[in-house]
């Protein structure tokens, strides 16, 4: 659970002429990751991709291309489809039949497309010249006299030329200008139409229709190209119903196809013969060996080249390429779900302990802590139940599940802890004698918290209230006050911190030990664990002292701080030799960095138990209306809660109340789940993980939209 | 104790928590747009960008803790 898997080196040595055959074995384990060869001197080369490769990677491109065209994208849904149909319909050219037929259309949707384009562009200008009182054969047909026809920016009134000339102008839109003037003036005509911006139009007809005539016609054209185009999409969305599986599960034939041709290249070959070498997980090397002798027979042989144990040492000794192990992680399914918060830093070291199941545990403990609110915990858990209900993104399912777990547990502390919803206490006083008595600081009695019970008018009943946990020997059972019980709350924060810590220390002698042996583990972390409890003690001795007068020449205190210093001491003299003296002395006030730290776990549920507070009060005794007629018994202030006094500040009070509540919320999800994945990250992780490790990726074929219908024929027979 | 050295007490807190928070601020504002920088880059370094932006954040929990000791101790 802690440690990634065990992993075997072996060695498969078989003969080329079944290497296809070989590929689909090592394929059909699943569990065989293959160590790249590079060349060295020991003869052998890298191989080369299969000869269908290539064929098979141009039709993933046509296919890829013809997707992109139908607009079937990743999250398309489409029927699955047997792999012996893929396969056969490849190989009788389907691929390219099912190309020309969705191309054809394409070509035409895109021909059409492009007319229109040059339809709307001939328009512009018919609708430009159709300001001018000419029919279109007006513009061309003359021996010695030249025709420019354009657009103009100023007013073309202002030119002077010997020329003829129509004009139209408005100063909003611009102008059009058409000049017939004999052939030799052209130079004298061009100098002074370019002072007014003239730019030149192709007249595009030189027939006797009006201009507008010709808008008609060219109208007429594009409502029939348009039609043409609907036409020619719904056409093509009946080609995506008909293909749409077919080219999905080619799809994925073809990318395995590719993938599987191109393991030659990490093999090494000689003439007659391939070598691999892999890791194997401890557990599957017999099966592993067996199968492959099974299907292969005297074309293979196998052999366990070693088990790597989790010695560095061990590892540097070996050839470069066979030094890192890749890392198997041993998570359940719950516990894999937070692999994606661990992957943030780094991935596990084939040699360390895997921080997975702490960021498990203690992530959503952190975050529910922090929350610590019924009422925030619901949306919470709905919230994350829902995620985790739709999204297969693990990004967003391993947040969904921090959610939902985090709110479970905010719930749980919301109640049974600090006994509280939406920052209000459920209780706000207790039984005196048969009377019921308010605690001073209830709104009740001139105080600013609002309690659930004043708010209802309605005592809570005794088995409620002993659920909730309480701080006082006296038993108030308001649940522990975030702002009341503030001292309670950080020295248990510290604890808490001391406790998670610890487990980080822990890791990190264990990862010491594993990797490099008892002796170097406890010179390199046992001193800095002695050190960590000789600053515990003494700083406990000393605030004994400090903020409970305590003596320090006897009694508890004194005790705490001779251990204190004494470990502090052989600790400090450990390290020295570990690290070096400077390291070992700046190393001392990390340790009360680190645990002073978790007092963030207090502080942030202090921050919004305020916010609340305060939001509440404004609500409650300020907007909605408050009777001065007390319905509960109690001391003389009482006032009781009537918001049906005044209607529309209900109405206010309640959104306000809505939306003030959702802010708090909201910054619950960012302070609370950022620091609660700090506190792993920073405070935990850098205890003891060092990461770097590399992935485990064995053969496999990734099928989700195809499946083999003969389960005789599946990949693992050959 | 007096009133006015409650207030004083109180005025400390306050100086204690805002100035280390400023100081975390600073801190974090260079290292923060940093390591968004790189991110940017490279999603894979959110975790190391996010160790190293919360880095300075120890300081105001230094400063939260003196005020709280300013507040319940003194």
């Amino acid at each position: 659970m802690f440690l990634p898997e065990s992993m075997s080196r072996i060695m498969v040595v078989g003969t080329k002429n079944r290497m296809d055959d070989a590929i689909n074995a090592f394929y059909g384990e699943k569990v065989i990751h293959v160590i790249d060869h590079t060349t060295g001197d020991d003869g052998l080369s890298i191989g080369t991709s299969n000869s269908d490769v290539s064929k098979a990677s141009e039709r993933l491109l046509k296919i890829r291309a013809l997707e992109k065209e139908l607009g079937i994208k990743k999250r398309t849904l489409t029927e699955d489809i047997a792999v012996e149909d893929v396969r056969e319909r490849i190989s009788a050219g389907d691929v390219e039949i099912v190309e020309k037929e969705i191309l054809s259309v394409v070509d035409t949707r895109n021909g059409l497309t492009q007319l229109i384009s040059e339809l709307n562009a001939k328009k512009e200008t018919l609708e430009l010249l159709s300001k001018l009182p000419l029919t279109l054969d007006f513009y061309s047909g003359y021996r010695s006299i030249s025709v420019l026809v354009g657009s103009v920016t100023a007013d073309p009134a202002s030119l002077n030329l010997d020329a003829e000339i129509f004009a139209s102008y408005d100063k909003k839109n611009g102008g059009v200008v058409a000049v017939f003037f004999r052939t030799d003036s052209r130079d004298a005509v061009s100098a002074a139409l370019s002072e007014i911006g003239f730019t030149e139009l192709q007249v595009p007809s030189c027939e006797a229709v009006s201009p507008a005539d010709e808008i008609a016609k060219i109208d007429a054209q594009v409502a029939k190209a348009v039609e043409d185009i609907d036409a020619a999409e719904v056409q093509l969305l009946e080609l995506k119903q008909k293909h749409r599986s077919f080219l999905k599960g080619t799809d994925e034939e073809l990318a395995i196809q590719v993938e599987k041709g191109s393991v030659p290249l990490r093999l090494a070959v000689s003439k007659y013969s391939y070598v691999m070498d892999a890791w194997v997980p401890t557990s599957k090397v017999e099966t592993v060996k067996q199968h492959l002798e099974e299907k292969l027979g005297d074309d293979v042989h196998i052999e366990v080249m070693e088990e790597r144990s989790r010695s560095i040492e061990e590892s540097e000794a070996q050839e470069p390429r066979f030094q890192t192990v890749p890392t198997k992680t041993t998570n359940g399914r719950v516990a894999s779900e937070f692999e994606y918060a661990t992957s943030l830093v780094s991935r596990p070291k084939y040699q360390e302990v895997d921080p997975t199941v702490f960021i498990m545990i203690f992530l959503p403990i952190f975050f529910g802590f922090m929350v610590g609110d019924l009422g925030y915990a619901i949306p919470f858990i709905v919230l994350g139940g829902y995620g985790l209900n739709k999204t297969k993104n693990k990004d967003w399912r391993a947040i969904a599940l921090v959610l939902f777990l985090g709110g479970i547990w905010a719930a749980l502390f919301g109640l049974f802890f600090y006994g509280e919803m939406l920052g209000m206490h459920f209780v706000g006083g207790h039984l005196e004698g048969g009377e019921w008595i308010w605690y001073h600081d209830n709104v009740a009695v001139g105080g600013t918290a609002v309690t659930w019970d004043w708010l209802l008018g309605e005592q809570f009943p005794e088995w409620f209230c002993n659920l909730i946990g309480h701080v006082n020997p006296e038993g108030t059972h308001t649940g522990v006050g975030k702002l009341e019980d503030v001292a309670f709350l950080l020295k248990l924060s510290v604890y808490i911190g001391l406790c998670h810590l610890f487990i980080g220390h822990m890791c990190g002698l264990y990862n010491k030990k594993i990797q490099h042996g008892f002796k170097h583990a406890f010179i390199e972390k046992g001193g800095v664990i002695m050190s960590f409890f000789g600053i515990i003690f003494l700083c406990f001795g000393l605030t004994d002292f400090m903020f409970n007068k305590a003596d320090i020449t006897e009694g508890l205190a004194f005790y705490t701080l001779v251990i204190g210093i004494v470990l502090l001491a052989v600790g400090t003299a450990i390290n020295m030799k570990a690290e070096g003296a400077l390291q070992a002395i700046l190393g001392l006030p990390e340790h009360i960095g680190q645990i002073l730290s978790y007092t963030r776990l207090a502080a942030i549920g202090m921050s919004k138990a305020g916010m609340a507070l305060a939001f509440n009060y404004i609500v409650f005794s300020m907007v909605m209306s408050t009777s001065g007629t007390g319905v509960m018994q109690g001391a003389e202030e009482v006032i009781a809660f009537d918001p049906f006094a005044a209607p529309a500040m209900l109405i206010l009070g309640i959104i306000m109340f809505c939306f003030l509540h959702l802010v708090i919320w909201t910054l619950a999800i960012l302070s609370a789940g950022i620091h609660s994945l700090r506190l792993q990250f920073v405070e935990l992780m850098m205890r003891f993980f060092e990461g770097g490790g590399v992935e485990y990726r064995p053969l496999n074929e990734a099928r989700s939209k195809t499946f083999f219908k003969n389960k005789i024929s599946n990949i693992n027979e050959v | 104790m007096d009133p006015s050295q409650a207030g004083l007490v109180a005025i400390g807190a306050g100086l204690a928590v805002g100035l280390a928070g400023i100081g975390a601020g600073l801190g974090e504002k260079d290292i923060g747009a940093a390591a968004v920088g790189a991110i940017t880059e490279d999603g894979s370094l959110f975790g190391k960008g996010m160790i190293f932006t919360v880095m300075p954040e120890t300081i105001v929990i230094f400063g939260l803790v003196i005020a709280i000791m300013a507040l319940f101790v003194l």
